[in-house]
């Protein structure tokens, strides 16, 4: 609760005079806002407005942010339900609405619009009525997929509405049907532009029904004059504008220029097309015709030209004359002088689908620095103000642009027309003039259209300032409106009120004064205006503190001063102001209540409304002047603009009417105010309705302004690329100059070429003769030389032969001289010869005589020598004979001998070979009897083993027997013979019984031979058991053999007999000097195993070599060592007498064999 | 010239039949048909090749020297030999060793004991170990040659030889020191074949060795019967004389592979055995019937690990 108290008292203190405290307050809520998420404080704002209307508080409202959207919408939802708060809140919504705040979107969910709508069809209230429909006008464009949900329920709207018009309830009063005509125009229009299908087939399914024929007569069918066909009609259809995705790509103000566009009424669609503009002057009201025909068409165009000639003058200046660059700044000239070319001229822009308005504002600047630069001769001081309208209008023609749609035509003419025609003008000037020190202060014009802002500041200056001015005003406002009453007729006394609040005004005013400046500057005296602007412009420059404004300042400044100077010609722009607004509201009107209703109370805005908005703005105004000319800049809220200003402007005047009214109906609430208060109650609810239609339009111009700036945006952008596009084409044209120059050139030089060439081709065909001849004389010098060179070769072959000739000659000079010598030799020899012939034939002749003689000396000794000869000659044949006979011997005898010796030599050879092979032979044979005699040897062996075997049998045998006989004579001598018995003991130690008795026997048999057995013995103790058992045996049992043995060696001779006995048994014997010969006699051995060893050898050897090898070691017996190597082997006699004798064979045979050969 | 190409052109598709012993016999013939024999190349024929049956006996006898080398002597020598043979068999049956009834082997024994004159007083005496491996070899030796007379003397000679390679080791391995010829290290192998087998046996079958080893059986192994008796009496008589005809011609070694050939073939049932006496026992008395596959892949070893003998002359 005490937050409630506390939002009260902050409430309360929320509109407060103090700005600064206002302010404060402001802030504080919109911090516990921006904290604060909850409804309370919202709700608590919303009462409080509908309770006060307090425009701070609205304010607050309609720029809530997001999170609080909802709870404003609940709450708005909430007070629509009631009927008493329907109005305001619908208001309210109104105003929030038409700010576009973000959350605009969530209206189409909100349960808000049901209601509206719910509204809408059922209440009866034409001023709520009236209003529902402009917000929802306003909110269709915003939230066009609604219209999918809500579609029918517009159309009941409209046609409800629609009925209404005509039908006429009885209360309603007819101030209010037209209101509402309007508003319903207005939603046939939207409805139209948006769902043209849909409405389409609404109309033609609502209105073919009887009872709502005459509707459509009445209201609707001139509705339809005013329309065109809807292309969406052709290439649309129902399902297909109730897309979302139509809507999508379209923005509000898309959706309202849309709208705008299908409309015929110039008003609405006047800057859509060129048109228009004639348009409107057509469409204007017949009265006001003839006025607007003479100036407008002129003006209109004038002002149009101008401003749109602008870029046309601009761009032209840039080809048409290419010295001069900067063409703004010099297409002036021929523009300012002469109207008639601007005329003609139908600028790009319009073809673009620019109208005027974009061209306000973005020409204004040139032309405003088109005429400075005239004024001053383009010199450095242009930089300023050019700058600075250029810099001014990107703010301010955004809220204007949408005026100059409307007012840009009619104020230039207007003005003088109205002026003679109304008799007050300074009505006209509005609140304009309420700034202004003065009524004709109108060379602001320039400058005011700007001021919204700078003369509200100057306005609020004075409201902050003075606390009591607002008050003071209201009370004015109130006089003055008491006296209007008074003065004027009773019946409307609020239209002063209705007029003032009505946007036209501000919209005309506003409008004309931007084109203005420009259209004034270009066509009337430029040369005045220009100086007003720079002396104001001069002037202000350091006054204005705001930079942001300067533009809108300069007048407000400017008017200060400048008005004194330029007063005179400043009337005429002054008429202009006044004008617009006469015209906006007939065409307005016109345009809404069709032309059937001549508009009722459109001069009443005029006449009633300007008197006491005149008197209270102008003493308003002069007060302010008079108390703020330096406070206004002082306290100066920036954040107000002129609409708001014109808004609070009318709010205040009702206000302060309200009061005033309030004041005098108090003390007069007694007589009959029941009328006069309904009265007030309907003018009221009127300025209401107009105050909301005024807002309807003021957002449709900013639609308008949202597009507008995007398309000056685009203008401009074409303008950069034309001018682009003509520099490129400059610079093209320059290339292609050069180009030219260089085709000349080349031209030139292909001239000068083919001459060259020509000459070129002179020298050539000149050199080439020369070389011609040069050439024919170089052969013709060729064959000269050859031909002296063949002569030459003549020549030397000619001394060449001569030479020879010469030589021969020579050689020839020389034979003869050598034959000349020989001849002259011979020729002596000869001389000689004949000497000796001669002295010859002397001799021959001596000698012939001589020989002569001879044979005469011959013939006489020849008989006698003869035989002599022929005896000796036939012995010498003889001995001849004797010789050659014994030759022949000889040769033969040697032949002979030579074929002997090859014969013998051929033999040795043979022999050699023989020898050879029979050494081969040999070896064989060796080999083979070598084999052989290895197996008899073998079978030798076997044949001892066999004799060993048999030996040891016998022997064994013998012992039995003699076992026997022993045992049988001890028997016998075992008493006779002690000796026997002594000696037993040893033999028994010695070896067994046999040997023992062997021993006996041997010692008893031969006494001499007691040395054998002794070597046997000990022979038998080296050699093995056996074998030495059976030596002794042997020995004892061969006694004369083994005795024999030894002995040899002693006495050979004797004993030989005994071997040739002991050749019967022999292998008993040989055992035992095999066995016996190593151990007792070295030398014996060794005779013995090398025999035995070399036996094949020594065999096939002479016996003479064994024998002298023998001999050697057997000095003593050779005979005997011969004789016993014969019994050693008994086989041995059998191969011994054939090898011998095979050798012998063998050698007689080779001995045969050489002598045969030999001999 | 002839004879050595068509021999030649021939061989080479007996090769590739598989009639191996045509040719082998051919050759064998042209051999034999010199008049001095040729020892050395026989012995290298017959440790090459399998001795045609039908030149068997001849062979052995020229190999082990009861022939001569000459052709004209063999019958003298033949002679020769066989009187030895009737006059030592005479010479037994006086001193009554022998008499009609007692067995062919028991004679040959005694004739050899008589000829190398260690017959003993007694037939009643027993035996030596050596005189039971004469036994053996004769026993066998009577399968593979009919005449009694070459009986007697080849395995006299054959046995003769074994005991040669091994008395005379000492003296070889002296001289062997600087030259191991073949027959060299055959003799010196002769007394090492346990060892020798122990090594080809670890070369061929680790596993098989080691399994031998852990029932510490390899000291155990019929050693005396292979290398002694050059398996006579644990190989029929058909393929014992293929082996026989290697060792006759010199090479001792081919016992040790026939050794390690048996062991692997019954690789298997002595793997089996863990007890050394069973495996002595199952060795001593080997199946018959695999013999001859036995005594050819123990050749192939041989061949492999000695590689082929080649007439050195």
């Amino acid at each position: 609760m005490a937050q409630q108290a506390n939002l009260g008292e902050l409430l309360s203190t929320l509109d407060s005079p103090v700005l600064s405290e206002r302010d404060e307050v402001t802030a504080i809520f919109k911090e516990n806002l921006n904290a604060d998420r909850g409804p309370m404080l919202v709700n608590t704002l919303v009462d409080y407005y509908l309770e006060t209307s307090s425009q701070q508080v609205l304010h607050i409202l309609t720029t809530l942010q997001e999170p609080h959207d909802k709870h404003l919408l609940d709450k708005m939802n909430e007070y629509v339900g009631k009927a008493a708060s329907r109005l305001s809140t619908l208001s309210l919504l109104g105003h929030a609405i038409r700010l576009q705040p973000p959350w605009k979107h969530k209206l189409s969910q909100a349960p808000l619009l049901p209601s509206l709508l719910k509204c809408l069809k059922v209440d009866t209230d034409v001023v709520v009525l009236t209003t529902g429909v402009l917000v929802l006008i306003t909110m269709l464009p915003m939230v066009p997929q609604a219209g999918k949900q809500h579609l029918h329920d517009f159309f009941d709207i409209f046609g409800r509405l629609s009925s209404w018009c005509l039908k006429k309830p009885g209360h309603v009063a007819e101030i209010y049907l037209v209101h509402l005509h309007a508003s319903v125009y207005a939603l046939f229009h939207r409805l139209y532009g948006m769902y043209p299908c849909n409405f389409v087939s609404f109309l033609r399914s609502h209105y073919t029904m009887k009872e709502n024929l005459e509707t459509f007569e009445e209201v609707v069918k001139p509705m339809m004059e005013h329309v065109r066909i809807h292309p969406e009609l052709v290439t649309g259809s129902k399902d297909l504008e109730l897309d979302p995705r139509r809507w999508k790509k379209l923005e509000t103000h898309d959706v309202v220029i849309e709208c705008a566009r299908i409309s015929l009424d110039p008003t609405e669609a006047s800057y859509e097309d060129g048109c228009s503009v004639s348009h409107q002057n057509s469409a204007r009201p017949p009265p006001r015709a003839a006025d607007v025909t003479a100036s407008p068409h002129v003006d209109p165009q004038n002002s149009f030209g101008s401003v749109t000639s602008t870029p046309h003058s601009a761009s032209r200046p840039m080809s048409s004359t290419p010295g001069q660059p900067p063409p703004p700044l010099s297409s002036p000239a021929p523009r300012l002088s002469a109207e008639a070319p601007q005329a003609a001229l139908w600028s790009p822009s319009l073809v673009c689908g620019m109208a005027t308005p974009p061209t306000s504002p973005g020409n204004v600047p040139p032309d405003c620095a088109q005429p400075y630069s005239k004024a001053f001769g383009a010199s450095g001081g242009k930089g300023t103000p050019s700058g600075t309208p250029a810099t001014s209008p990107p703010p301010a023609p955004p809220c204007h642009s949408d005026d100059c749609v409307h007012g840009p035509c009619p104020p230039p003419t207007a003005p003088h027309a109205r002026k003679e025609e109304r008799t007050d003008p300074a009505r006209p000037c509005l609140h304009r003039q309420h700034h202004l020190p003065n009524d004709r202060g109108l060379e602001e014009l320039p400058g005011s259209k700007e001021l919204p802002l700078s003369d509200l500041p100057g306005f609020l200056g004075g409201l902050a300032s003075e606390e009591d001015s607002i008050e003071k005003d209201k009370e004015e406002a109130a006089i003055y409106k008491e006296l209007s009453e008074i003065t004027t007729a009773d019946t409307e006394p609020l239209v002063p009120r209705g007029g003032f609040d009505s946007p036209f005004y501000q919209d005309s005013l506003l409008g004309c004064p931007r084109k203005t400046p420009s259209a004034t500057a270009g066509a009337q005296g430029t040369s005045v205006h220009p100086e007003s602007f720079n002396s104001s412009l001069d002037k202000l420059g350091p006054d204005t503190p705001k930079q942001a404004f300067t533009p809108i300042e300069l007048p407000c400044g400017g008017p200060d001063e400048s008005p004194a100077g330029s007063r005179e010609r400043q009337t005429p722009p002054e008429p202009r102001i006044l004008t617009p607004s006469p015209f906006r509201v007939p065409s307005q009107r016109g345009a809404g209540l069709s032309s059937g209703q001549p508009p009722p109370y459109d001069h009443l805005f005029e006449v009633a409304l300007p008197k006491a908005a005149h008197h209270f703005v102008s003493t308003k105004t002069q007060e302010l002047i008079k108390k703020v000319p330096g406070s206004s800049e002082g306290a100066w809220v920036p954040s107000a603009s002129p609409l708001e200003v014109l808004d609070r402007l009318i709010q205040q005047g009702a206000d302060a009417h309200s009061k005033e009214l309030s004041r005098l109906s108090l003390p007069s609430k007694s007589v009959d105010w029941t009328h006069f208060g309904d009265e007030i109650r309907t003018l009221r609810n009127q300025l209401l309705l107009l105050h909301n239609q005024l807002l309807y339009e003021r957002f449709k111009r900013q639609q308008h302004a949202v597009r507008n700036r995007r398309l000056l945006r685009r203008v401009i952008r074409a303008a950069a690329l034309e001018e682009h596009n003509a520099a490129m084409k400059d610079q093209l044209k320059l290339q292609e100059k050069e180009i030219q120059i260089w085709k000349v050139s080349l031209q030139k030089e292909r001239a000068r070429y083919s001459q060259l060439q020509e000459q070129r081709d002179t020298m050539v065909a000149q050199l080439h003769s020369q070389i011609r001849q040069l050439q024919h004389d170089r052969e013709e010098f060729y064959n000269q030389s050859q031909e002296l060179q063949t002569k030459l070769e003549d020549c030397r072959n000619m001394v060449a032969e001569l030479r020879l000739e010469l030589k021969k000659a020579n050689s020839k000079v020389c034979h003869t001289e050598l034959l000349l010598g020989q001849v002259s030799q011979k020729l002596s020899n000869s001389e000689s010869v004949q000497q000796q012939m001669e002295f010859l034939n002397r001799q021959l002749l001596v000698l012939g005589e001589v020989n002569e003689l001879y044979l005469e000396q011959l013939q006489n000794k020849h008989s006698d020598t003869t035989k002599e000869v022929e005896v000796m000659k036939a012995a010498y044949r003889k001995e001849l004979e004797k010789h050659r006979s014994y030759a022949l011997q000889q040769s033969q005898r040697l032949d002979t001998s030579q074929r002997r010796v090859l014969e013998l030599e051929a033999q040795l050879a043979k022999k050699d070979h023989l020898l050879v092979e029979q050494k081969k032979y040999l070896e064989d044979v060796k080999l083979q009897a070598r084999g052989q005699l290895q197996a008899a040897e073998s079978r030798y062996e076997a044949q001892k083993r066999i004799t060993q075997v048999f030996e040891l049998e016998v022997l064994d045998l013998y012992g039995r027997l003699e076992k026997d006989g022993l045992l049988r004579k001890l028997e016998v001598e075992r008493t006779e013979a002690a000796e026997a018995a002594e000696e037993r003991p040893d033999c028994c130690n010695n070896s067994g019984s046999g040997p023992v008795r062997g021993h006996s026997d041997a010692v008893s048999g031969h006494n001499g031979e007691t040395r054998p057995p002794r070597p046997g013995s000990t022979r038998g103790g080296g050699g093995s058991g056996s074998v030495g058992s059976g030596s002794s045996g042997s020995s004892s049992g061969s006694s004369q053999l083994s005795t024999p043995e030894k002995p040899p060696a002693q006495r050979a001779g004797p004993f030989s007999s005994r071997w040739e006995t002991a050749v019967g048994e022999p292998s008993a014997s040989i055992p035992a000097t095999v066995g016996s010969l190593p151990s007792s006699k070295s030398f014996l051995g060794m005779k013995a195993r090398e025999l035995f060893r070399n036996k094949s050898e020594s065999q096939c050897d002479e016996d003479g070599v064994t024998g002298s090898g023998l001999s050697e070691t057997l000095k003593p017996g050779v005979d005997a060592g011969v004789e016993a190597k014969t019994p050693l082997s008994p086989d041995g006699p059998r191969p011994a007498p054939p090898s011998p004798d095979s050798v012998g064979q063998l050698r007689i045979m080779d001995y045969n064999e050489a002598h045969q050969e030999h001999s | 010239m002839t004879e050595d190409s068509q021999r030649n052109f021939r061989s080479v598709y007996y090769e590739k039949v598989g009639f191996r012993g045509v040719e082998e016999k051919k050759s064998l013939e042209i051999l034999l048909k010199d008049d001095r024999l040729d020892i050395e190349k026989l012995c290298t024929f017959s440790q090459r090749f399998p001795l045609p049956s039908m030149y068997r006996a001849l062979v052995w006898k020229v190999l082990l020297g009861i022939l001569p080398p000459h052709h004209e002597s063999h019958a003298q020598v033949m002679m020769y030999r066989k009187e030895q043979y009737s006059d030592v068999l005479h010479a037994l049956k006086v001193v009554r060793f022998v008499n009609d009834a007692t067995p062919q082997v028991e004679v040959y024994l005694r004739m050899y004991q008589l000829e190398s004159g260690k017959l003993p007083r007694n037939p009643s005496f027993p035996l030596k170990p050596e005189d039971e491996v004469f036994l053996a070899i004769a026993k066998a030796m009577e399968e593979m040659v009919e005449d009694s007379v070459d009986c007697y003397w080849i395995t006299r000679c054959f046995v003769n030889q074994l005991n040669k390679y091994r008395d005379s080791l000492p003296q070889l391995a002296v001289r062997g020191g600087n030259v191991m010829s073949w027959e060299v290290s055959n003799l010196f192998l002769f007394h090492h074949q346990p060892k020798a087998f122990e090594q080809y046996l670890n070369l061929e079958d680790s596993r098989l060795l080691s399994h031998l080893k852990m029932c510490s059986a390899v000291s155990r192994l019929p050693y005396d019967l292979w290398f002694k008796r050059c398996f006579a009496g644990c190989l029929p008589e058909s393929s014992l004389q293929r082996v026989w005809d290697k060792v006759v011609s010199g090479s001792c070694k081919i016992l040790v592979f026939v050794a390690v050939e048996i062991l692997l073939t019954f690789k298997l049932k002595v793997m089996a055995l863990n007890n050394s006496e069973k495996i002595t026992k199952f060795l001593e008395n080997i199946p018959q019937d695999s013999s001859d596959a036995i005594v050819s892949k123990a050749i192939d070893l041989w061949h492999k690990h000695c590689g082929t003998p080649v007439h050195s002359a």
